[in-house]
């Protein structure tokens, strides 16, 4: 490892430590803010494995945040689980969802599965509306009331690392080589003997864990959830932004992208909202045509930094 | 669920099937087009249709101009704004991969939406021009609904003589069959591009005219017409133009049955079933299309 490579691992591994120790110290709003911070970072290094790795463009991934969050209240309500196995149940939900949708439209090259993602959180939104029973309808769920913010804080984190380090194995790895070689030439990787289906499914499975936990957290932390707060579109434009202002299909982009952006939002852009959105797609129209490998794309060519970590 | 399902109730629901599903046709053929020329599905092409719609209440309520005859004016409207966007944008990223013209049209997308929040706020807005229905015997025909039909009918119809007929439409119809093939025989592809795409956001536009007389109008009417418009090419086949005209039929009357068997909420979750049961068993669409 090189002297600036070990610079990097212990300014990172200082940085971890103040976060692990933070909720000591900060203020309840800071711990709030930060555990906020991870949730993007989750969110956003999930969309990157499928979208940034595979070049499959999910427009729906907020519904897999949704399907965790009401798999971990209902399972908190109605069957008595403890937070943290429902959040990891969420998790899960979340992936059997994945495999429902991916399994019909990843076979197909194309933009179907795009466009299947682009539906398919209206859709959950009226199934969780329609059993009623189940899911309190539009009245929504309400938790017990339980003080678990600083343990979510952690969780949250450890989630947030957790995606990040998969990132980092996945593109260090011939499983991450294939996905890239699908994103360039699908026909390509085919005529390699790649099995793309395989490929990409596995990636989107793994996709959709990330927000599945961080959705069932999400619900612990917030004690309440309804139809229209769990499966906003808004989160979906957030999370492909923050990865593709930062740099999609790297291990560092979406962690850059999400810390970015998110302190702009905390600090300027909550006011205006039409505004905030409308820069946001300017921001993706932007950085498609004019940098599409984001700012650590121009980080790398600037100071000679690896080209996909 | 409801109780009993009398014939009537099964006839009035294909009227009102075939009724809407002429318009999923019209507005589908426009996103038809575009992915058939260009090969790019256009995101935006939902808030295309909300723009439309927004021009037909304006001239409404500004000068009371009679919303039918504000149709060709939105067709207009929207006709330079598609070119100018196909112009301005999305020309650079026809031969890009998928990812960038897929995200580029999102970005367009939430920008189109966003701008007509902070211009026109959230605001529900109607266009109350020929309401009431046409009684005859069991059956209901919604006035603006079967006005609505008759025109998006004629529309298509236009549209389809005009790519059959015209050296223009032709020469689309060339450009969608091989790109290489049109340039060698001289046709200016550029400009079939800029014409395709200023189409097809007509279409949409003459869909939201027809709409803002039934629904009520806000930005965010659009979105639900991208993903129905794709399904409606799905089920007919890929970059085949006939199949959208039967695939809108099918989204018409299928999701009117649903919403008579099961409830209304449900009817969406049932389109996006079909969708992905239709990937699953017969991914070119019924009539075959052209697998991308």
């Amino acid at each position: 490892m090189s002297g600036r490579g070990r610079m990097f691992v212990a300014g990172l591994a200082v940085l971890v430590l103040v976060l692990a120790v933070y909720p000591s110290f900060g203020s309840g709003y800071g711990v709030r803010s930060m555990l906020q911070l991870f949730m993007w970072m989750a969110l956003a290094g999930s969309w990157n494995l499928i979208s940034g790795l595979t070049g499959y463009v999910s427009f729906g991934h907020v519904a897999f945040f949704g399907a965790g969050s009401y798999t971990a209240a209902i399972l908190i309500t109605k069957a008595g689980w403890p937070w943290l196995a429902a959040s990891l149940a969420g998790g899960l939900g979340a992936c059997v969802l994945a495999l429902l949708i991916g399994y019909p439209c990843l076979r197909l090259k194309g933009p179907y599965f795009a466009i299947a993602m682009l539906g398919l959180n209206e859709v959950l939104r009226a199934l969780v509306s329609y059993f009623e029973g189940l899911t309190g309808g539009g009245l929504g769920l309400s938790l017990p009331t339980l003080q678990a913010t600083v343990p979510v804080y952690y969780v949250m984190g450890l989630t947030a690392i957790g995606v990040t380090a998969l990132t980092y194995v996945i593109i260090t790895s011939r499983f991450g080589l294939r996905l890239m070689t699908i994103r360039e030439d699908e026909v390509a990787a085919e005529a390699m003997g790649i099995d793309t289906f395989r490929h990409k499914l596995y990636a989107f499975l793994l996709s959709a864990v990330g927000p599945g936990i961080v959705g069932g957290l999400a619900a612990r932390d917030q004690g309440y959830i309804e139809p229209i707060s769990v499966f906003p579109l808004a989160m979906t434009i957030t999370m492909i932004v923050m990865v593709l202002f930062g740099g999609k299909g790297t291990v560092w982009g979406p962690v850059l992208g999400a810390a970015t952006l998110f302190i702009f939002q905390e600090l300027v852009w909550a006011q205006f909202i039409y505004l905030h959105q409308l820069l946001f797609g300017a921001i993706i129209i932007g950085v498609v045509l004019l940098m599409p490998r984001g700012v650590l794309g121009l980080l790398q060519m600037k100071y000679r930094l690896p080209r996909t970590i | 669920m409801s109780p009993a399902i009398t014939p009537a109730m099964i006839g009035q629901v294909i009227i009102s099937g075939i009724l809407a599903g002429s318009l999923y046709a019209m507005v589908a053929l426009g996103l038809s087009l575009i992915f058939g020329v260009m090969r790019v599905i256009n995101i935006a092409h939902g808030p295309m249709l909300m723009l439309g719609a927004y021009t037909t209440y304006f001239l409404y309520a500004g000068f009371g101009l009679n919303p039918y005859l504000s149709l060709p004016i939105s067709m207009a409207v929207l006709f330079v704004l598609g070119a100018v966007l196909q112009r301005a944008l999305v020309f650079r990223v026809v031969d890009a991969p998928e990812l960038s013209s897929l995200l580029l049209t999102f970005g367009i997308s939430i920008a189109l939406v966003n701008v007509a929040q902070l211009a026109f706020t959230s605001d529900l807005r109607s266009v109350e021009y020929l309401t009431g229905s046409w009684v005859a015997g069991p059956f209901a025909f919604s006035k603006p609904r079967v006005v609505a039909c008759l025109i998006a009918s004629a529309i298509t119809a236009g549209a389809f003589l005009f790519l059959q007929k015209t050296r223009l439409g032709k020469a689309i119809r060339a450009t969608s069959q091989s790109r290489e093939v049109a340039m060698v025989c001289g046709i200016n592809v550029q400009r079939i591009h800029l014409l395709s795409f200023g189409m097809a956001a007509a279409l949409a536009a003459a869909g939201g005219t027809l709409i803002s007389m039934m629904i009520a109008i806000q930005p965010e009417m659009g979105q639900i017409w991208t993903f129905k418009s794709f399904l409606v090419i799905v089920l007919g086949g890929a970059g085949n133009y006939p199949g959208a005209l039967l695939g809108g039929l099918l989204l018409g009357l299928i999701e009117q049955l649903a919403s008579l068997f099961l409830t209304t909420q449900l009817s969406e979750a049932v389109a996006y079933v079909l969708l992905v049961v239709v990937l699953l068993v017969r991914p070119t669409g019924l009539l075959g299309g052209r697998q991308t």
